[in-house]
């Protein structure tokens, strides 16, 4: 026990200590965060100062309305959109966008709308600007022109535009999930959750059981192995790596994870700060779904990174490891694949035949928990299916591994591998 | 008792039957050689007693007790492919050698200290393990072997890659360690090196021992049947068929082995006939390299 401890916590301050795992660590965050910080300072930047525009209405009598759909704050205060000037049927229309182009480039105006005589038989509206990136201005004059084109067509055939809109008013839909503690209002909470834990689980198989198998070709390739052997018992040893790697994941989950909340604190009293009564929807999670997700996630990293630890002991170089790995990520990657079977119907005969399969099982009940609680019976059938392959996977892993780490050359044959696990 | 008793041991590896009906035993307290041609099965006799690897048959006894996980601790090794974490740094990796072994990690570092000062690593001891040479990883290594002061230190090629300074500080903590009271057991293929160090060997090949024994006795068998000789002037002397067998020469220094029932005088008297200045002319046992090859070949015949 002792020993294994020794190595757990040699696994584990080597990684955490590692250039790698600081710069994953503290970068990821940082690196999102800046993202974040710098779309939304360029975002809010964009129209922090009012657009002086001018209206070109070729058609005539469209610009009061187009005025009203234009009449947004900037976030300071300040109006959007500053009307210049607006030339209703000139003469010459020709000749007035000439003289407003005049105008942009000589920077006394930052754009105007020109709209077509013909507009009501589905011409389209322009805007002339110099700065061609502002979608979001773009959209906003696009409405407003939409909206002033479709308000004239209809009061041309007599209708008012307000009836109109109480008309065609729709209902909305919430949706009311039933479980046994009782009826709560569904806002996707429950799937988000459990869609995020199951993401987190594929990323962790993938990236943790990668490692443990790297590690465990790396202490061969460096012939440490053999003092190791020398040492520890091969079980123990697998177990102490397992173990040391997975406890690397839940530090950086654990980094990642308070990261996140201060964020998401901060994030939401600046949001209420800045507008009073908002509140960022309040995440409400059953105990159970999350119990139940992190036994299986804990029943799924052991089978997996020990299936990984297994293949890695069969190899002596970086370049065969990428080809035994693929078998196990092949596993990973159909079970994931498997999804949108279950998110069809979670309780359908399929969903409740995959969710058995010994490899799928652990991957593919922590989805079917978040979206519909299954019978206990069959949580309880596939909790001992995982168990059970579990515990046989990590026997012949280990065995596997005893056999291979000290192996060099060759990779060997499945009649091979068979002999190794008759080998004491 | 016995440091190692090796008794009717068989191993196998699919079709290669790496180790044979091997017998062997190990006083406490002595230096040991075990020898043997490429492939004939030392490594994987080693890895037996390290309770590495598992016999097919037989047993083997470390310290009277049937090897095991408890026996592993008694035991220090230097593998034949010398392996550390080459990314950590040479005192925490050695630390981390010694606390496997059983040592309180406090205890473990002072040794290793102590160690790294003898060996004059100390100025590496923050450094990595990759940033030190062949040689000075090959000494670290060593510690790594001795730092839980075993009752048993298993050497495979303790002398690789040092130089001769090294390679005698090196052999000087062995003998000290012998002295000590530790047992040594020694895998090499530089003969002159068993002759130097060893009390006792056991020659195994394909997997048999096919000499064993107390090195003196085991020569002392062989009579003296070689002449060692240093002379100037023509070497004619010496091709006399019906009494010398084998000539080698290792520089100024010339062997000649004798048929049985040579008389040393007659080569003698050939040497002054021809004019040659003898300044060395003595009656020896046989070299070991010369057992070595001869019990190699005789088996293989
Ligand atoms: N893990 C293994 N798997 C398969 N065969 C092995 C294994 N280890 C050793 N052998 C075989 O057993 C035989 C003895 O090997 P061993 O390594 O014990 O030789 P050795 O005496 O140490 O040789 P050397 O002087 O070259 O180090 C060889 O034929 C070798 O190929
Ligand atoms: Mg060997």
């Amino acid at each position: 026990m002792r020993k294994i401890w020794l190595i757990i916590k040699r696994e584990y301050l080597t990684r955490v200590r590692s250039k790698g795992f600081i710069f994953s660590t503290i970068g990821l965050p940082l690196f999102s965060v800046g993202i974040f910080s710098i779309s939304l300072f360029l975002a809010t930047r964009a129209t922090d100062h009012t657009l002086k525009i001018s209206i070109l209405d070729n058609l005539g009598g469209l610009s009061a309305q187009i005025t009203a759909g234009l009449q947004g704050k900037l976030p300071n205060g300040q109006p959007q959109y500053n009307i210049v000037k607006i030339l209703d049927r000139p003469a010459s229309g020709e000749e007035a966008r000439r003289q407003l182009n005049d105008q942009i480039r000589a920077g006394e105006l930052d754009g105007f709308i020109e709209v077509p005589k013909d507009v009501l038989e589905g011409k389209s509206a322009l805007f002339y600007t110099r700065n061609s990136g502002d979608f979001s201005s773009m959209h906003t004059l696009n409405t407003a022109v939409d909206n002033a084109v479709i308000e004239r067509r209809l009061s041309d055939r007599g209708v008012h535009i307000d009836d109109l809109t109480k008309l065609v008013h729709g209902v909305d839909m919430t949706m009311v999930k039933v479980s046994k503690s009782g009826e709560s209002e569904e806002k996707g909470q429950t799937f988000v959750v459990g869609f995020s834990v199951v993401m987190i689980l594929y990323m962790t198989l993938l990236v943790y059981g990668v490692a443990t198998m790297r590690s465990v070709v790396e202490e061969k390739t460096t012939r440490i192995v053999e003092i190791l052997a020398s040492s520890v018992k091969p079980i123990h040893l697998l177990a102490g790596k397992i173990l040391g790697v997975a406890a690397v994941g839940f530090t950086q989950y654990l980094i990642w994870g308070t990261c996140a909340m201060l964020i998401s604190g901060y994030g939401s009293s600046m949001a209420s700060a800045m507008r009073p009564g908002a509140s960022v929807p309040n995440i409400h999670v059953p105990t159970s779904l999350l119990v139940y997700a992190g036994v299986f996630f804990v029943v799924s990293y052991l089978l997996y990174a020990s299936l990984y630890a297994a293949m890695g002991a069969m190899v002596s170089s970086e370049e065969e490891m990428q080809q035994v790995q693929l078998p196990v990520t092949l596993i990973i990657v159909v079970a994931f694949l498997l999804y949108p079977v279950i998110m069809r119907d979670a309780n359908s005969t399929t969903s409740v035949i995959v969710s058995m399969v010994p490899f799928f099982a652990p991957i593919l009940m922590v989805l079917r928990i978040a979206l519909q609680t299954p019978p206990f019976w069959q949580i309880g059938l596939c909790l001992l299916i995982s168990i059970v392959t579990t515990v046989g996977i990590v026997q012949v892993s280990s065995k596997i591994y005893r056999v291979g780490i000290l192996m060099y050359g060759k990779r060997p044959s499945v009649v091979e591998l068979m002999k190794w696990l008759k080998y004491t | 008792m016995d440091a190692i008793a090796i008794d009717r041991v068989t191993k196998r590896f699919d079709s290669v039957v790496a180790v044979q009906d091997l017998s062997l035993r190990v006083e406490q307290g002595a230096v040991f050689g075990l020898l043997g041609p490429n492939g004939a099965g030392k490594t994987t006799s080693l890895r037996m007693i390290m309770h590495i690897l598992v016999p097919d048959e037989g047993s083997v006894q470390v310290m009277g007790q049937h090897a095991s996980d408890q026996t592993q601790d008694l035991i220090g090794y230097l593998p034949e492919e010398r392996g550390l974490y080459r990314r950590m740094k040479v005192r925490e990796a050695l630390i981390f050698l010694g606390a496997i072994k059983g040592l309180g990690e406090a205890e473990a570092g002072r040794r290793v200290n102590e160690w790294l000062e003898r060996l004059e690593l100390s100025a590496w001891a923050e450094k990595k393990i990759n940033d030190l040479s062949k040689g000075m990883q090959q000494k670290a290594q060593f510690i790594g072997a001795v730092v839980h002061r075993p009752a048993l230190l298993i050497l495979d090629e303790p002398f690789a890659g040092l130089d001769p300074v090294n390679a005698s500080i090196i052999k000087d903590i062995m003998l000290e360690l012998r002295d000590m009271g530790s047992t040594i057991i020694l895998s090499t293929h530089r003969m002159e090196q068993v002759e130097m160090m060893c009390d006792a060997i056991c020659l195994v090949n394909h997997g048999r021992s096919v000499l064993a024994g107390d090195l003196r006795s085991i020569k002392k068998s062989y009579g003296k049947n070689t002449l060692r000789m240093e002379y100037e002037g023509d070497e004619k002397f010496l091709q006399r068929p019906e009494l010398v067998e084998k000539v080698n020469r290792f520089g100024a220094v010339v062997e000649a082995k004798l048929r049985p029932g040579a008389e040393p005088q007659e080569i003698l008297k050939a040497a002054v006939a021809a004019g040659v200045r003898l300044t060395r002319f003595e009656l020896v046992e046989p070299p070991l390299n010369d057992i070595f090859i001869e019990k190699v070949s005789e088996a293989n015949a």
